[in-house]
């Protein structure tokens, strides 16, 4: 009875730490599924000003409060993706990070939005120069500026507000510039070409934008159009022949130093190469191992399992020492050497004659086989002892 | 063609103006610069053929002792020469020190030493002299190699030599007494003298001593001149590298011709001490080498001499011609010696025939160098597996074979003599000496 209870609150026990088990494992599971789930789009877009990247450098607050105030935002991040967008003029297309330009793409870019407004957010020097290479831009600060524009871009006196930025200057005449600072301006936009240049990047990124008034500044320059396709430019849409190659980064004298260091190495190589003389030659004598007959014999016998004639040598040999430390005869009859060893050693001769008669049948496997040389060998250790 | 490690530093040096005017063509031009001094130092360079090479010979030595083969370089001609000499050995002749740098003047002799240590028996010979001559420049040379036939005879050891001056001893004991106790028709009588205690009383000559006031006794001398013929087997079992005791490892031995040789040496240096005169032979397929000793000196050395280059030959002994090279010795009894191994086949099939023809004339000896290994291989282990039990019976039915070899070989009245490579040499000298006390000579 009590043994049934023990088996009873055994089983009981037993479900209790299964269940509390299970509860910590899916504990574990669902703090797992929210870390991922919160900090996905941080690990899958991590680039600056990407609408899916909520850090501090991403731009997804901006996209969010873009959509909730009715813009349609559509995110394309190839070439391709991009050319299969519908873009009328009642669509901005917002390009941020524009060093993944390459010169094809930024063709690509201009072609197929033309119909629409192209917002660049920090243009790269490389798309500057291919918009227009008059304009330079410089890296300087807009910290409290007020927009001022000097065309109907309805910015009015917003303030931006951000700690570094990129100023256009040496603007040709007929372009509207806004947020005018001691070394340039911020933006500026081309109303005829449908582009806008606009250097305070960070005004649009989650941690700065409700610094001031780039939230407001954001939202009108983004938002202006009902819709806005927000292009995240691939760098491996570029062209193969397009890509930065290392020879424009080296100093020009490495490539014909090293191929001086090559002639170089190759005289060295020509220098090593001929020896003094040819390699002397030694005639090699015949090496033979002595006890090899006796080895490839005892191989033999293993492969083919000659049991009998391995015990037969055994025994014999045994015999012929018994014999000899007996002081009998080398030709005295087995059966009488047994007797004689059983007699010194005052043992059974039964036994005795079981080892070093050769009228027994022939070990049944090798274990019998390495049993009979070890006895063999005691017989003989014992009959020399005494 | 030859260049020297000046050609790639040159070649280096022109990295500063690759770095002053980046382009390949300073490359080029550079390379073309450095092509030009090449070509202008080869031009000028001088042929190897100007330098005389005449060889001193080395000579011979006994294995482990040091030998110095001499290279005299000689310029004839008009030019001075920059010469690199190698004096190439084959390895096992251990030259060291065996590259020279020399700048021989016009007309200048110059002898270089080439230091040799050989490491193996026989004669071991020069490989050539390479000679490579330098330009002025130093930037390029002209090389040639030339046979300069050289040879270095290593003697075989002799290492049972210590063994010697111990069975010297015991012979000269034999002088007198030790034959006394046999008056077997071998020992010859030597003088009477004084009777001295300790005299073997049945020596008293009594007829000697009733003629003279002191007891007399005759004194005999072991039997001198006898012939002592001994055998070399060079053929295939004479390979079989052995060790020298049963502690040491087959890896570190020698093969069993020079553990016989060993043992031919002692057994002749004592031979020719007791006055007896030695015949030497070593065969295989046919005799290799033979020669009788006439005078007792150096016997020795005369016999290093002979053995010096024997090798192992991988074939069976043809017995019937060196049985037949023993004959020719004469048709005088002689103690036969023959140094072979005691493998029962071996000694079967090419042996065995021939014995008896040689026991009837002569009385022969077998002397054999034993392969530790095999009483190794014949003990079990500790913990035996099926292996180890087969490789003991193979050991074991090995060793009853020449158990059995050797039965019929004292059946036959040869003297076996089977020891281990380091003890041989004394046994068989002891055996030696055994028979010759015994008058059995």
């Amino acid at each position: 009875m009590s043994a049934a209870l023990n088996a009873t609150t055994g089983a009981v026990t037993t479900t209790g730490r299964l269940r509390r088990w299970l509860l910590i494992g899916l504990a574990i599971a669902a703090a797992l599924a929210l870390a991922v789930w919160t900090t996905r789009d941080s690990e899958e877009w991590p680039d600056p000003l990407d609408p899916r990247n909520p850090g501090p450098d991403g731009a997804q607050a901006l996209a969010r409060v873009l959509e909730d105030q009715g813009v349609d935002v559509r995110i394309v991040r190839s070439a391709d993706e991009l050319e299969s967008e519908d873009i009328d003029d009642d669509t901005t297309v917002v390009v941020t990070a524009t060093s993944s330009l390459s010169p094809t793409t930024t063709d690509r870019l201009r072609r197929h939005a033309a119909p629409g407004r192209i917002v660049l957010v920090d243009p790269s020097h490389l798309v500057l120069q291919a918009y227009d290479d008059r304009i330079t831009a410089r890296a300087g600060s807009a910290d409290g500026v007020v927009a001022d524009c000097t065309g109907d871009t309805a910015l009015g006196d917003l303030r931006l507000d951000v700690e570094q930025s990129t100023v256009f200057d040496d603007v040709p005449t007929g372009r509207e510039t806004c947020f005018a600072t001691a070394d340039g301006d911020v933006l500026v936009s081309d109303a005829d070409a449908g582009i806008v240049l606009f250097g305070a990047g960070d005004a649009l990124t989650n941690e700065q934008v409700t610094r001031g008034d780039n939230a407001a500044v954001a939202l009108r320059l983004l938002g202006r159009d009902t819709e806005l396709v927000w292009y995240v430019p691939d760098p491996t849409d570029a062209e193969p022949d397009e890509a930065v190659t290392l020879s424009s980064l080296i100093p020009r004298w490495i490539q014909p130093g090293l191929f001086l260091a090559a002639l170089a190495a190759l005289a060295l190589v020509l220098w090593r190469v001929r020896r003094l003389g040819p390699l002397s030659r030694e005639p090699l004598p015949v090496v033979v191992r002595g006890v090899e007959t006796a080895h490839s014999r005892g191989r033999m016998y293993r492969r083919s399992g000659d049991r009998g004639h391995a015990a037969a040598a055994l025994r014999r040999a045994a015999r012929a020492d018994v014999a000899a430390h007996l002081r009998l005869d080398r030709r005295t009859p087995p059966l009488e050497v047994a007797e004689a060893a059983a007699r010194h050693l005052g043992a059974r001769l039964d036994d005795i004659a079981a080892l070093l008669t050769d009228d027994q049948p022939p070990p049944a496997n090798d274990h019998d086989l390495v049993r009979l040389a070890h006895e063999l060998t005691r017989l003989r250790r014992e009959v020399r002892r005494g | 063609m030859v260049i020297s490690g000046r050609v790639p530093l040159l070649l280096l040096l022109g990295l500063p103006a690759v770095v002053l005017r980046p382009s390949a063509g300073t490359v080029w031009l550079w390379l073309l610069g450095v092509l030009l001094l090449v070509g202008l130092d080869l031009a000028l360079t001088a042929s190897p053929a100007a330098a005389t090479l005449s060889r001193r010979q080395p000579g011979t030595v006994r294995l482990g002792d040091p030998a110095t083969s001499g290279l005299v370089v000689g310029n004839p001609g008009t030019r001075t020469l920059r010469l690199h000499v190698r004096d190439a050995w084959q390895p096992s002749a251990g030259a060291s020190d065996n590259r020279f740098r020399l700048t021989l003047r016009a007309g200048e002799d110059r002898r270089t030493t080439t230091p040799l240590l050989p490491r193996r028996r026989g004669d071991l010979r020069a490989a050539g002299v390479t000679v490579r001559s330098w330009g002025p420049l130093g930037l390029t040379g002209r090389q040639r190699t030339y046979d300069v036939p050289g040879t270095v005879r290593a003697l075989p050891p002799f290492e049972s030599r210590k063994h010697l001056p111990s069975r010297l001893a015991r012979l000269r004991d034999l002088d007198g007494r030790a034959a006394v106790r046999v008056r077997g028709q071998g020992t010859e009588f030597d003088s009477l003298r004084e009777y001295v205690r300790g005299d073997d009383v049945r020596s008293i000559d009594w007829r000697a001593s009733a003629r003279s006031p002191q007891v007399v006794v005759r004194t005999w001398q072991p039997e001198r001149d006898r012939r002592v013929v001994v055998v070399l087997d060079t053929s295939r079992t004479s390979a079989g590298r052995v060790a020298r005791t049963a502690d040491d490892a087959a890896e570190d031995g020698m093969p069993r011709l020079d553990a016989a040789m060993d043992a031919a040496l002692l057994l002749a240096a004592l031979a020719s001490r007791a006055g007896d005169r030695i015949d030497f032979l070593a065969g295989d397929r046919r005799v290799r080498a033979r020669q009788r000793i006439a005078g007792a000196r150096d016997v020795a050395a005369r016999l290093q001499e002979q053995m010096a280059d024997l090798e192992p030959v991988l074939a069976e002994a043809d017995w019937d011609a060196l049985a037949g090279g023993v004959q020719a010795f004469g048709r005088q009894r002689a103690l036969v010696v023959i140094l072979t191994a005691l493998e029962p086949s071996a000694i079967e099939e090419g042996l065995l025939p021939v014995l008896p023809v040689l026991t009837h004339h002569h009385r022969v000896v077998l002397a054999s160098v034993r392969d530790p290994e095999l009483g190794r291989l014949a003990t079990l282990g500790e913990r035996p597996d099926a292996d180890q039990a087969y490789a003991v019976a193979a050991a074991e039915h090995e060793l009853d074979r020449r158990a059995r070899m050797r039965e019929v070989l004292s059946r036959l009245g040869v003297d076996v003599v089977d020891a281990e490579a380091a003890q041989l040499p004394p046994a068989l000298a002891d055996h030696y000496l055994h028979l010759k006390a015994q008058g059995l000579l």
